[in-house]
């Protein structure tokens, strides 16, 4: 820490035995290795998955969040990795979806597991929150960047709040925000357009509903994404508990746009 | 995207390093009255030309009698204002009482500065009451210098509209125009008025605009669509 | 620093009902040092046409004495006063010749088109892509504050007294709040029969 080191400006301290406000905030104990020279940890992406894209429904009925995001791990251009999960349960109410450098996701999925054992640990009926895991990945996300050794993800933390649904997203700066739709990378651009008009002509939509939206979401985003792949999961967040789906295939691909085609 | 090129090598380093920073683009507009303080923030979170969300206020409700706007650099807005509330509830359990504006005022500035050699790269607008109940208004620059005013434009559109409040709240530029103070009706207009004319040219600013209004009953707030495009 | 704000110096443009308003400040300057007071950015190119030439000052003069030259031949050959139109091309024309080596100015062309019996609007960037408008027009070193001013400003239909009050307010309130422009302002309002001239004083600093 000794190259970034501001604590020697500030003025003693205003409480004792906690955290220092505004200083940086080694989160779960895990101490970064520091040579001091910025270049050698300011990298890339190896391994990386492409948009990750989510929605809110509510008929009054059915309510939840739906989550999808395909399983490829690109490395550069080359298709390599064909069943990458990039959805991940936390608990009975939380999916977290992930983009960006696979194996950072990795990494921050198992802190994510180890918070789980922790909070169970403590036996006392409670689980995490969803914006509880939004606002901890958030911290967590923001410490790396701050450090100049960011984790390469976008996140998309989708679940089930106090009854209603929720659903927030992080960049690999600690950018948060909540929304009603969200997309990460190209399903962004391409995604989200597409959800929120459906959602406009049919605000009030069913599961089954959502779900077809989801797959033809994802279909869209094959036709045009070059990082994507027609294997992809589906994850929804009801009351009644989180379900992640066995990888799909998308059948029926309609490819009579494709000027070219034989 | 593309890490495994053969090449890479003989790029500079430079182009492709990790910047920790973005622009969120963002606009916040304060003005302090004899005996209230109005602060207005548009809603639109973006990073290039892409919009995150068209529902996230830049307003942080600090106390029942002041009120931070920030925008900037989105992540470094999330990390102050969430140290800036855990400072304000240090103060509040060791002193038993709320701090006052002109306090969180210096705090801010002291905070900005601490991270003076890795900024928050944030334009924030202070409002609030003061310790006599006048409307305060204070704003900053990255580092934490700050000064007190009667009004201010921050952010995105700061360049379009400070002239224009200083004309239409300042009154510069108007020989005959008499030197009264500013009524609580004619702040949020021209704080609406301010957004919906930086709508039309600042495409980082728009979709709608939260206002505050701090009075010593409280603060009450209103919502008023922009454009969307 | 650009090079279109070495010199400083700012145009705006207003249309209004049956007229139209061109104004400039009056700094001339060298960075951050003012050498002139009296520098006007607006030339009187014909009875009811004017034209703005922000920019570089050198290049402004430059273009200012090609252009009266091409305006001339144009005028013995053609044996008729220009209308705002055509200049506007002609100017586009000469700025697009130097496409890869540009002048540094950013014209903007206000006059009455007397075919048309009606106010002419239009602005062009420093290589010659023109927008002709029926609301205002500007260019310079506080673009952005004369945007956030005009756009509050402005409405459709002014009459000429109002239309100058709106002009002079957004011109000045606008370069109050840039060092490099300001030093006082000149604006000519452009109507059917007559143009009305009006130096304005404002702040020195």
């Amino acid at each position: 820490m000794a190259h970034h080191n501001f604590d020697r400006f500030a003025a003693g301290p205003l409480w004792h035995n906690g955290p220092t406000p505004g200083g940086i905030y080694n989160f779960p104990g895990r101490q970064v290795e520091d040579s001091g020279r910025f270049q050698e940890r300011s990298k890339q992406p190896i391994t990386t998955g492409t948009s990750v894209i989510a929605f809110k429904y509510d008929n009054g009925v059915e309510k939840g969040v739906a989550i999808a995001a395909d399983m490829l791990g690109s490395y550069g251009s080359l298709a390599r990795f064909r069943d990458c999960r990039r959805l991940c349960k936390v608990n009975n109410q939380i999916i977290v979806g992930a983009g960006g450098d696979y194996a950072d996701f990795q990494y921050v999925q198992s802190m994510i597991e180890q918070k789980t054992i922790d909070d169970e640990c403590l036996d006392d009926g409670f689980s995490m929150k969803p914006r509880a895991i939004y606002t901890w990945l958030t911290n967590i996300l923001y410490n790396r960047r701050s450090k100049m050794d960011p984790f390469w993800n976008n996140f998309i933390v989708a679940g089930m709040q106090d009854g209603e649904p929720y659903l927030g997203s992080i960049d690999k700066l600690g950018t948060a925000y909540e929304d009603n739709i969200i997309g990460t990378g190209l399903g962004m651009q391409l995604g989200v357009p597409l959800i929120r008009e459906a959602i406009e002509r049919k605000p009030l939509m069913s599961k089954a509903e959502a779900q077809q939206l989801l797959v033809h979401t994802m279909e869209v985003l094959f036709y045009r994404d070059a990082r994507s792949f027609p294997k992809y999961q589906l994850g929804f967040i009801t009351p009644d508990g989180v379900t992640i789906s066995d990888p799909l295939y998308l059948d029926n691909q309609k490819w009579g746009f494709a000027l070219y085609k034989k | 995207m593309a890490v495994v090129e053969p090449f890479a090598g003989s790029r500079p380093m430079e182009a492709n390093r990790f910047s920790p920073y973005s622009d969120n683009g963002g606009t916040v507009v304060a003005i302090a009255g004899e005996d209230f303080s109005v602060i207005g923030s548009d809603t639109r979170l973006t990073v290039g030309y892409a919009i995150n969300t068209r529902e996230q206020s830049k307003l942080f409700r600090l106390s029942d009698k002041t009120v931070l706007g920030s925008c900037g650099c989105w992540c470094d807005v999330l990390t102050l204002t969430r140290v800036l509330t855990a400072r304000l509830q240090m103060y509040n359990h060791e002193h038993q009482k709320v701090m006052s504006t002109p306090a969180v005022a210096q705090l801010l500035s002291t905070m900005l500065y601490y991270k003076r050699f890795f900024p928050y790269y944030v334009s924030n607008i202070l409002a609030g009451l003061d310790a006599e109940g006048k409307g305060a208004v204070y704003h900053y620059d990255p580092v934490g210098h700050y000064e007190r005013n009667h009004y201010y434009a921050g952010g995105a559109s700061s360049a379009l509209l400070q002239p224009f409040l200083d004309n239409q709240v300042g009154l510069k530029n108007m020989t005959n125009a008499t030197k009264e103070p500013i009524t609580r009706e004619r702040a949020v207009a021209i704080i609406k008025d301010a957004f919906i004319s930086a709508a039309e040219r600042e495409i980082h600013t728009g979709d709608a605009v939260m206002i505050s209004i701090i009075d010593k009953n409280g603060i009450k707030e209103e919502r008023f669509s922009l454009r969307k495009d | 620093m650009s090079i279109m704000e070495y010199n400083g110096g700012c145009v705006l443009a207003m249309r209004g009902k049956d007229c139209v308003a061109i104004a400039s400040d009056l700094r001339f300057g060298v960075q951050g040092m003012t050498i002139a007071t009296n520098y006007e950015k607006v030339f009187e190119i014909g009875p009811q046409l004017f034209v703005g030439l922000p920019g570089l000052a050198t290049d402004t003069e430059t273009v200012l004495q090609r252009l009266k030259l091409r305006v001339n031949l144009y005028e013995l050959k053609e044996g008729r006063k220009m209308q705002p139109a055509v200049l506007t091309a002609m100017i586009a024309n000469m700025l697009y010749e130097r496409r890869f080596g540009p002048y540094f100015v950013e014209p903007i062309i206000a006059g009455w088109d007397t075919k048309k019996q009606q106010p002419f609007l239009a602005n062009m960037d420093l290589i010659g892509c023109i927008t002709v408008t029926d609301e205002f027009a500007l260019a310079g070193t506080c673009g952005e504050q004369m945007y956030g001013m005009s756009e509050a400003l402005w409405q459709p239909d002014l009459e000429p007294e109002e239309l100058f009050e709106s002009i002079s307010q957004a011109m000045m309130n606008a370069f109050d709040r840039d060092a490099v422009s300001g030093m006082g302002a000149v604006v000519h309002i452009i109507e059917k029969d007559k143009v009305t001239t009006r130096r304005i004083k404002t702040r020195m600093d």
